[in-house]
């Protein structure tokens, strides 16, 4: 049933998720390129400084994509299916509700994972050429919260899109802007070393909500 | 699936409100609570302090004296000798000492040692810069030392190991019986300083070890095996916790060490004389130690939020004068304590001690529980008087109990399952 749902919502998201991968990835070549230019244009010693001293990655202007991705696919997947209320249709499949919500999340998550990839292949790849190991733990610890942030962008926006209550739309809004906002607190690397397994746990437990919004939403709870 | 749902929003709304709520309400209540500047005159021989509070900065001595800014600046000549220079007002000598001014500018030392610098993300790789190149202007040498289990040299422009200095440079530590990996490595990787003094290294046992390279060779030297006889007991059972190296124009301070017990030691002079700072209050994962230094002291101080001390030492580092008094936190101010009943705690991410994102949480006072009690009760009589079960609001009861103000702006403001 899972794969059902996955083609169903890759026919509605092929488009656009297409141009996302390709924003992604040219991004990503961009970035990557920059690095390339930097390493012949200055010496490499000075290039090495100013990742171990000055904390600057060369990938840094990746961080808001992530959350950016997120956020415009879970507007694309469920904004047409909440519009016109049509998601109603799939609630009352005999797979149930919870089951229905989550293979739709998996799908967008599934998609999202598959826009950041080919993009963190190619950071932890030109890494290599220029940079020892060290760089790539620093890499893989200041991504990984920019990445959460996407992901967490995805689940919020299908939180408020799925909730039928004005009221808590707004709340869903104000959570998310403040929550959001603590994925981007400091951007030297490594600066999230001890926070992240909690930043894991909770974007994880973040799946909740928008099943709580789904349950609202059939049994069309609007206070 | 929904008292789950419920439960992570509540718990994850507390967090967040736990951070906003106390953040917005200081930015409209802080008022400015700044430790004073503390200034050791030579001319009185007493500390002079330039204070923050209500209206202008007072310039006033211990006793409460206040001064004016020219007799102040006339009181601290060595601090603000360009200004008395310009006036005419700068004496001639000072305590017995004649004054030149390039002396003055020479023989002036700044240090600062914060809790934020140990404890803060960092990568092994070091540049070590060739300490006697015959250049006036040091420059970055095209390799990094990776010190950690073992010392290797990367090239940085091919990225590679350089093989051949890393074994000329491993030889060199076992030769002093450096015990890998390195714990804890001082250094100051940059070119602007007028010379070059390598690093300070400790060792697997803590021994202390100073590297420096010259013409291409490593120059490594167990320090405890090149002091005076009677500073050798010191070092061996110095026990580093971070280390800070000076380079500044008197070649006088070479390094800063703060023990595992939290006291700061100077190394001092060509000697390694170490010297224990004689503070007594020095938190070093809380409190910012400066110490400056001119032609004739050594004025060492340490602040908190809650506490000042301030310590000065002649030019062998023997005590001459101590000052030290209470800062009014601001947990004490009238706005603090109403901030300690309103909030049962205070969550925030980011710390000025830590370079880490972290949660960093502090509590209200008792007065908390008071408030908590009132907005259970207001939460009660709503639920009774809405004819609502009590059971089955057992959760918002459990918030309000528990966080408050917090739990109480969230029963509002989350959406219900039934």
């Amino acid at each position: 049933m899972f794969r059902a749902t996955l083609y169903k919502e890759w026919i509605k998201l092929r488009v656009y998720w297409s141009f996302m991968l390709a924003s992604s990835i040219g991004f990503a070549a961009f970035l990557s390129l920059r690095l390339r230019h930097a390493n012949e244009f200055y010496d490499a010693v000075s290039i090495w400084g100013a990742w171990l001293f000055k904390g600057y990655l060369f990938f840094g202007r990746y961080h808001y994509f992530p959350i950016a991705a997120g956020v415009i696919l879970s507007a694309l997947q469920f904004l047409p299916e909440t519009l016109n209320k049509r998601v109603r249709l799939v609630l009352h499949l005999p797979l149930g509700e919870e089951r229905v919500i989550s293979h739709h999340l998996l799908s967008g998550l599934l998609l999202l994972s598959l826009v950041f990839a080919p993009a963190v292949l190619m950071f932890v790849l030109t890494g290599w050429l220029y940079f020892p190991v060290e760089f790539q733990q620093n890499i893989a610890l200041t991504l990984t919260p920019w990445i959460l942030a996407g992901y967490a962008g995805y689940l919020l926006t299908a939180t408020l899109l799925l909730e039928m209550a004005w009221r808590y739309r707004v709340t869903y809004l104000l959570l998310s802007g403040a929550v959001l906002r603590l994925f981007f607190l400091g951007d030297f690397y490594d600066t999230y070393q001890r926070i992240l397994p909690a930043l894991l746990v909770w974007s994880a437990a973040l799946f909740l909500l928008p099943l709580l919004s789904s349950y609202r939403f059939r049994k069309g709870l609007e206070s | 699936m929904k008292i789950s749902a419920r439960i992570f929003l509540i718990v994850t709304g507390i967090l967040l409100l736990s951070h906003y709520l106390p953040a917005g309400y200081w930015l409209l209540a802080e008022k400015q609570q700044r430790a004073p500047y503390v200034y050791y005159s030579c001319i009185s021989n007493r500390f002079l302090f330039y204070r923050f509070g209500v209206g202008e900065p007072l310039r006033v001595d211990s006793d409460g004296k206040v001064y004016d800014r020219d007799e102040f600046e006339q009181l601290l000549p060595l601090d603000n000798y360009s200004q008395l220079l310009r006036d005419g007002k700068m004496p001639k000598t000072v305590n017995g000492i004649p004054i030149a001014v390039e002396k003055l500018r020479r023989e002036r030392i700044n240090l600062r040692v914060k809790p934020v610098m140990f404890d803060g993300p960092g990568v092994d790789l070091y540049p070590l810069l060739e300490a006697e190149s015959g250049r006036v202007r040091l420059e970055l040498p095209p390799d990094f030392m990776r010190l950690g289990k073992s010392v290797e040299f990367i090239d940085a422009k091919s990225n590679t190991l350089l093989a051949e200095k890393s074994a000329k440079f491993l030889e060199a530590f076992k030769a002093q019986g450096f015990v890998f990996p390195a714990t804890i490595v001082g250094g100051n990787p940059s070119t602007m300083k007028p010379f070059d003094e390598g690093y300070f290294i400790a060792d697997n046992q803590g021994s202390v070890f100073h590297l420096r390279q010259v013409q291409g060779a490593p120059v490594l030297k167990r320090v405890s095996d090149v002091v005076k006889p009677e500073e050798k007991a010191r070092w061996t059972s110095l026990k580093p916790r971070f280390i800070q190296v000076q380079e500044q124009d008197n070649h006088e301070v070479r390094a800063v060490i703060i023990d595992e017990g939290g006291q700061a030691n100077i190394v001092v002079g060509p000697d390694y004389r170490l010297v224990t700072v004689p503070l007594k209050d020095y938190n070093p994962t809380t409190m910012v130690l400066n110490m400056r230094g001119d032609l004739l002291n050594r004025l060492a101080t340490v602040s908190s939020e809650h506490h000042l001390e301030a310590i000065v030492m002649n030019r062998n580092y023997d005590l001459v004068d101590r000052h030290s008094e209470p800062l009014r936190e601001r947990r004490e101010t009238t706005a603090g304590k109403i901030a300690g009943a309103l909030f049962p705690f205070t969550l925030e991410f980011e710390d000025k001690n830590s370079g880490y994102i972290g949660f960093y949480a502090q509590p209200g006072n008792a007065m908390m529980w008071i408030v908590n009690g009132s907005l259970l009760l207001i939460l009660t009589g709503w639920i009774l008087f809405r004819k609502q079960r009590l059971p089955g609001r057992w959760l918002d009861l459990l918030a309000v109990a528990t966080t408050g103000l917090f739990g109480f702006v969230l029963v509002w403001l989350i959406p219900r399952s039934e």
